[in-house]
């Protein structure tokens, strides 16, 4: 590229009215190893665009958002394998069969029956505390 | 949609994310940080991906939000942006001492210009947009774009010439 050229691209630049082709033709002419000392000041800057065009980011992208939804989707269904597992391994031995009456009377019967026996079991348990008052007895000889 | 498809598609402009938030959040961690932000809540919304008429520009601006963003926190907080990209470079000659170091001061001058600039040179002379493009990205008419662009072109060449002129930058 001729001198005279050069510095009117040069001045255009600066002015900011270079096309996008203008100025690569800058960057490639500053990029030498040899420019006319007067515009040696120059170079610096378009080194330092070019160079800096190059610089890359060095961290890899992490998208694991949907990864990790997924595990814990899975986890939710596990979970819920396992209850329901025990809950449905256990049902056949609780409900056993423990039988109904379909008439009143015969219910009242039947409900009077086991409290009775549920009285009679009491009172027998009950005869043994008779032994308790002996402790009383014992401890009013001593403490009046 | 795909992941492998999403991860194709995002490639092609990942890097220019992590540019931007660079550029406009210095430090390298908060800038893939910002990155992955934004590509995370693009995959999100990968339904609607069909309905951005430039799924690129989008990220982009998305990127410029987050980052602001992120800038704007810092300042209520009080807290001072605190970048420490610790390199360890040896470099063999002199020479090439030097070079990084007028390199690096293309950088340093970059990053006390204001943050429209800033943005505005980082899309344009880094990764090549044209203005009409930026100014979709940034929400700007194109003749801010320009005129912005224009700024801070000749900011960076007064303050080279500054550094050429003295020796000292």
């Amino acid at each position: 590229m001729e001198l005279d050229k050069l510095e009117k691209i040069l001045e255009k630049y600066f002015e900011g009215e270079t096309t996008i082709s203008e100025e690569k033709e800058l960057k490639v002419y500053f990029t030498r190893e040899t420019v006319p000392s007067h515009l040696e000041k120059y170079k610096d800057m378009f080194q330092y665009f070019s160079e800096e065009s190059n610089i890359t980011a060095t961290r890899e992208l992490q998208l694991n958002t949907n990864r990790k939804t997924l595990f814990s989707w899975i986890g939710v269904a596990a979970s819920v394998a396992l209850i329901a597992g025990i809950f449905l391994t256990n049902m056949p031995s609780k409900s056993e069969e423990l039988g109904t009456y379909e008439d009143p009377e015969i219910a009242l019967q039947e409900t009077k029956k086991i409290l009775n026996m549920v009285s009679l079991y009491m009172n027998k348990g009950k005869k043994e505390l008779v032994y308790l008052k002996e402790f009383e007895n014992t401890k009013n000889k001593f403490i009046k | 949609m795909k992941e492998s498809a999403f991860i194709m598609l995002t490639n092609g402009f990942k890097d220019k994310l992590y540019r931007l938030s660079k550029r406009l959040l210095v430090s390298n961690e908060e800038a893939e940080d910002a990155t992955q932000e934004v590509l995370l809540k693009l995959w999100k919304n990968k339904n609607k991906m069909a309905e951005y008429k430039n799924v690129e520009a989008f990220a982009m601006t998305m990127a410029k939000n987050y980052c602001f963003d992120k800038l704007k926190a810092k300042e209520t907080g009080n807290l001072k942006i605190v970048h420490s990209n610790y390199k360890d470079e040896q470099p063999s000659l002199q020479r090439q001492i030097e070079a990084k170091d007028n390199l690096s001061l293309v950088g340093k001058i970059m990053d006390n210009l204001p943050e429209q600039q800033r943005m505005i040179i980082q899309l344009r002379d880094i990764e090549q947009y044209n203005n009409a493009e930026i100014a979709d990205m940034l929400k700007l008419n194109e003749t801010a774009v320009r005129v912005a662009l224009s700024r801070g072109r000749k900011k960076i060449r007064e303050e080279l010439l500054k550094k050429h002129n003295y020796g000292v930058g």
